[in-house]
């Protein structure tokens, strides 16, 4: 752990894990911080992409999939972030080429930032996918969007009550008004920069079958591999059979993902406690 | 599952023994349980004080928009709506850019050639083959789908586009197909490049793949101008003057609505052979209604769709101009390639109420179906010896006046017969090149792509064969 | 110019010819590609099958049970056991067969193939339950073991095929047989069907109808010699002894049971209301998936909104978004609808 550390007394260093994320076709030439954007389908996803990059953003598809894919660009506080719009899926679990091309990024690409976009008329199934993703990173900041339209339905969300639930920090916009995006660039680049900790709360409770075999293979992950973050998650995801991450067990790739996370940690956790909002 | 054996097997072998005794229900309670967490916590964040007037305003939307009289006649009515902006709102910028790329470009570049000696091959090659084939594209093919894809892409942001396929959904299923095969149905009237791409919207590979080969029969933009100026020219004017425009406006209606039910015909058909099956996903988010944000739109659907569109387009027509003007320019013994290759397929054309220009000029539009009427013309011009319009052999041309058009047709020995034959067959042939490509690269298959490519053409020369020899046989004249 | 009736009649003939040669199933050729396959590399790999089997269920597979396995005579049956051991696939100790580890691997490999397909078959196409079967025993002897292999990804590794039949890893392990017939268990036992014979089909085929699959949870009420009485997933149904002993199930202790309820979601009128109490089991695969993700679990309260121009979908709300789904898809949510009749 002391090594870790002072290895990384960097405060302000990315996270992410450079050779992943150019195999994910990431071109990083120029950035300091890579941002991913996750959500449900019709959330406004796109507006609140949009809001942050202006019209500097390109599409294509993600490597050898057919997928499409948005990538954008902005500079906050000095640094420059790129950021990938993930596509819109309802859960990150099942088969189907997009939620695997966005769990595979957020979990291999080890992004400094997922940004979850969360529909606030729809908070109870946006917070499917937005628990989901908190699995597989921590590093996470809920986009609560579309808040005047909320309000004119009469729904009112506490956001400091899902922070605190959530243990991330949570910010309220309306893209399309442009209202909340400053404040959303603002957390971004704490949680970028290191400034701002997050720590979700891993609170859902599988059925005590379930629960006794993710926790014996998560225990096993964590031996073998000390300090990885998500093992649990990594976990469920052998007991799904997921080629993916079974490939990655086998040849050790998963490694990689630990040592940041650990360099991460052991930096990091003490700054955590009051910045969590 | 990875054979490889490595240092970590024994955790993959500790879960694989999780997996037999956890069978596979439990996914159910995984999601049970996150479902639950989920609302848990929303009930935590939420408080709803009442007022629920927007859902009232998105529900009478919807009962106008999906209700059971008035959904059809609204859809067909938008439609139609946009396609007469998409047609008539391009017709000047086209003629814009022609009189410039065509009429003062073009001339400059051939003096420009002379000027610095270039050789008359090199000159007509680059400047009458290949520019004038890309010219010719730009102009007809960039207004309409500057104009069609964000008219589309507002639909699709108000959220119209999944009424839509909730509408159709009952046909499509009939057909065995998926209900959003109608999305991208419906962007196969731009470009049925782009409407392949649209057809990822479909999550099960079986309808998706459906989709894709059916994609070919909406008429897209490069095809309906062909479809505009035939049934003006022949059929509009078989009714008065005064009923032209619409008796020739309804021939392509028409023609469009037979394009939409062999859609379902083939979906049908396809469903039943190559791809049986029944439906096996089907879910559509019905999202609320939202204002669209016009200028984003057209920014963005400008960028992402028209001028890559375009652009392969572009690079298709390229070679194409070169073929045309190589052919129409170098004899074997005392004729070019294109008057040998024109005798050739002239009996086979006739035998399906077409002729050997009208094949030859589809051969050589692979690449884009834009080119075809200006190759006809061409090509036409020079197997007829009617020289005495356009500007020699091998140069693509645009006529302003469309009693010179019929000149032109009727030097060629074309009839009434000829002119319905080449609407249907415009409908239904193989597709351009970047749709092909597209297609290959959607499916990564061959054996999909060649069928995608062949099915229309076979259809097409078949309905053309047969309704050639019924008119014969009816004792009509051609 | 050609006479065109003449033309007209060519053109029939020839289109004629063509669709008997190729229509596919039915066609010249397709029968032709059928008759081509029934080679003798399909009768090894059903008879190492057979002594998989017969291993499997620790019965003794002998050269009578291998001929009326694979219809053929007992001279065939007898020359194909010779050829089996000359490739050393297969020991004989007197009238007791026994598969080699070659032997055994290799029947795991088209077991492997056949459940993998039955599994393709069930989650990701339309195809016929009663078809599965039949089709998987004709992919099991085409398929590349690399096939299999990338099928099996895509799938995410499945453990169990749709009738509940383990499938073999690419390494040929298999788990021991588990449970017990459904006919041995006791009134008020719970217990989960964990699998569902194949055949016979007649007897398959109304276990097929009556809505038991693997997964589904069933509380004994009665059983005699005439009729087994049960509820599976909260459905009152009543089998033949017959037919049940085809089931085998897992007892588990269960206190709570999925409630009783009659109606699926496709019973719902416009505006009224129910709460999800179960989702079919032949609601398999990605499509089971994406119910769930849309939010649709036991639970939930779902309201029928909209319907289609032709009755068909209908647009229902379910957790605060407006999804349609095809009838056939609502007749597989299984609700207890809400008393009060909303306008």
């Amino acid at each position: 752990m002391t090594a870790a550390r002072s290895e990384t007394s960097c405060e302000t260093c990315p996270i992410h894990h450079a050779g992943n994320l150019v195999k994910l076709g990431v071109n990083l030439t120029g950035f300091d911080y890579v941002v991913a954007m996750a959500g449900n389908p019709n959330t406004g996803k796109s507006t609140v992409f949009n809001a942050l990059t202006g019209l500097r953003q390109h599409t294509g598809n993600w490597p050898g999939k057919t997928v499409t894919r948005a990538e954008g660009a902005f500079s906050y506080g000095g640094k420059r972030y790129k950021i990938v719009d993930l596509p819109g899926t309802y859960s990150l679990l099942s088969t189907s080429t997009d939620e695997e091309v966005a769990r595979d990024f957020i979990l291999f690409g080890q992004p400094d930032v997922t940004v979850i976009v969360v529909d606030a008329t729809r908070l109870e199934r946006n917070l499917n996918l937005a628990l989901q993703v908190l699995e597989i990173t921590d590093r996470a900041v809920v986009c609560l969007n579309l808040i005047d339209e909320a309000q004119r339905l009469g729904i009112a969300v506490d956001e400091r009550t899902l922070a605190r639930d959530l243990g991330v920090p949570v910010v309220p916009t309306a893209a399309r008004r442009g209202i909340g995006i400053q404040n959303l660039l603002k957390t971004v680049h704490e949680v970028g920069t290191g400034v701002l900790v997050p720590k979700p709360k891993r609170i859902v409770k599988h059925s005590p079958q379930l629960e006794g075999a993710i926790s014996q293979v998560a225990d096993a992950l964590e031996s073998r591999f000390a300090g990885l973050a998500n093992a649990r998650w990594v976990a469920l995801r052998l007991l799904e059979g997921d080629d993916r991450i079974i490939q990655a067990v086998t040849t050790g790739e998963i490694a990689s993902i630990i040592r940041l996370s650990e360099s991460a940690f052991g930096e990091r956790m003490p700054a955590g406690e009051e910045t969590v909002p | 599952m990875t054979t490889v054996s490595g240092p970590n097997d024994d955790i993959l072998i500790k879960a694989g023994n999780l997996r037999w005794k956890l069978g596979e229900n439990f996914h159910d309670s995984l999601m049970e349980s996150l479902y639950t967490e989920a609302s848990r916590l929303a009930d935590r964040a939420v408080t709803r004080t009442g007022a629920q007037q927007h859902f009232n305003w998105d529900r009478t939307l919807d009962q106008l928009l999906t209700g059971r009289w008035t959904g059809f006649p609204l859809m067909v009515a938008l439609l139609m709506v946009v396609f007469w902006i998409t047609i008539a709102g391009a017709n000047v910028p086209s003629a814009l850019i022609a009189s410039l790329l065509i009429d003062t470009v073009h001339p400059m570049l051939q003096t420009f050639g002379s000027n610095i000696g270039m050789p008359w091959w090199l000159s007509g090659l680059l400047f009458d083959g290949v520019y004038l084939a890309a010219a010719w594209v730009v102009s007809v093919m960039l207004p309409p789908m500057a104009i069609f894809f964000p008219l589309f892409t507002l639909l699709e942001d108000f959220g119209y586009l999944p009424r839509v396929a909730f509408n159709l959904d009952h046909l499509f299923r009939k057909a065995g197909a998926h209900g959003k095969q109608a999305l991208s149905m419906s962007m196969g009237y731009g470009c049925n490049a782009a409407g392949v791409i649209a057809t990822r919207v479909i999550d099960s590979p079986r309808e998706r793949l459906i989709a894709i080969i059916t994609n070919n029969f909406s008429l897209c933009n490069g095809r309906w101008p062909t479809q505009i100026l035939i049934a003006t020219l022949y059929i509009g004017a078989l009714a008065p003057p005064a009923l032209g425009g619409l008796i020739s406006a309804s021939a392509v209606v028409a023609v469009a609505l037979l394009g939409v039910a062999i859609t379902f015909l083939t979906s049908w058909l396809l469903s039943r052979t190559m791809l049986k099956g029944e439906v096996s996903t089907f879910s559509l988010e019905l999202p609320p209604y939202r204002p669209p944000q016009i200028l984003r739109t057209l920014h963005t659907s400008l960028i992402d769709r028209t001028l890559l569109v375009l652009w392969r387009a572009v690079v298709f027509a390229v070679p194409a101009g070169a073929v045309t003007w190589l052919i129409a320019n170098i004899p074997i013994g005392d004729q070019s390639i294109a008057q040998h290759v024109i005798a050739l397929l002239n009996p086979f054309g006739m035998l399906v109420g077409l002729n050997g220009v009208i094949l030859l000029a589809y051969i050589i539009a692979i690449p884009a179906n834009e080119i075809v009427i200006p190759t006809v013309l061409m090509l036409t011009v020079l197997s007829s010896g009617a020289a005495n319009y356009g500007e020699g052999a091998g140069v693509m041309f645009d006529l302003e006046d469309h009693r010179q058009y019929l000149a032109v047709f009727n030097a060629g020995g074309w009839t009434l017969l000829t002119a319905i034959n080449l609407m249907l067959f415009s409908l239904l042939h193989n597709p351009c090149s970047t749709a092909i490509y597209t297609i290959y690269k959607e499916t990564g298959s061959v054996k999909w792509t060649v069928v995608s490519t062949l099915l229309p053409i076979v259809m097409g020369l078949g309905l053309c064969f047969l309704v050639t020899q019924i008119w014969r046989l009816l004792g009509g004249a051609g | 110019m050609v006479d065109p009736a003449r033309a007209l009649i060519l053109a029939a003939a020839v289109s004629l010819l063509l669709v008997l040669v190729f229509w596919p199933g039915i066609g010249v050729l397709a029968r032709w590609q059928r008759t081509r396959l029934n080679t003798r590399r399909i009768l090894i790999e059903d008879a190492l099958k057979h002594l998989y089997d017969y291993e499997y269920q620790q019965l003794t597979a002998t050269h009578r049970s291998l001929a009326g396995a694979l219809s053929i005579s007992g001279d065939e049956a007898a020359r194909l056991l010779e050829g089996l051991q000359s490739l050393e696939l297969l020991r004989a100790q007197g009238e007791h067969l026994v598969l080699t580890d070659d032997g055994r691997a290799y029947a795991l490999r088209v077991i492997r193939m056949h459940r993998l397909w039955e599994r393709y078959l069930a989650d990701e196409t339309g195809v016929n339950e009663t078809e599965w079967h039949h089709q998987a025993e004709v992919k099991e002897h085409q398929l590349t073991p690399e096939q299999a292999d990338a099928l099996a990804v895509r799938m995410g590794n499945p453990s169990y095929d749709p009738h509940g039949d383990p499938i073999p890893t690419a390494t040929g392990e298999i788990p021991v047989k588990r449970g017990i017939a459904l006919t041995k268990l006791q009134p008020y036992e719970h217990a989960e069907v964990v699998h569902i014979e194949d055949e016979p089909d007649v007897v398959y085929a109304q276990l097929v109808a009556q809505d038991i699959h693997p997964g589904i949870h069933i509380r004994m009420i009665s059983i005699d010699k005439d009729k087994v009485q049960l509820e599976a997933d909260g459905i009152e149904n009543a089998l033949a002894p017959i037919i049940a002993a085809n089931v085998t199930v897992v007892p588990v202790d269960r206190t709570e049971t999925i409630e009783r309820h009659e109606a699926t979601l496709a019973d719902l009128p416009l505006g009224g209301s129910g709460r999800v109490v179960a989702i079919s089991r032949a609601c398999r695969g990605p499509q089971r998936r994406r119910m769930m993700d849309l939010g649709i679990l036991p639970g939930t309260t779902i309201t029928a909104e909209m319907r289609g121009i032709g009755g068909d979908p209908t647009a229902y709300m379910i957790r605060g978004a407006t999804i349609a789904l095809r009838m056939n898809q609502a007749k597989m949510i299984h609700i207890q609808r809400n008393e009060e009749k909303a306008g």
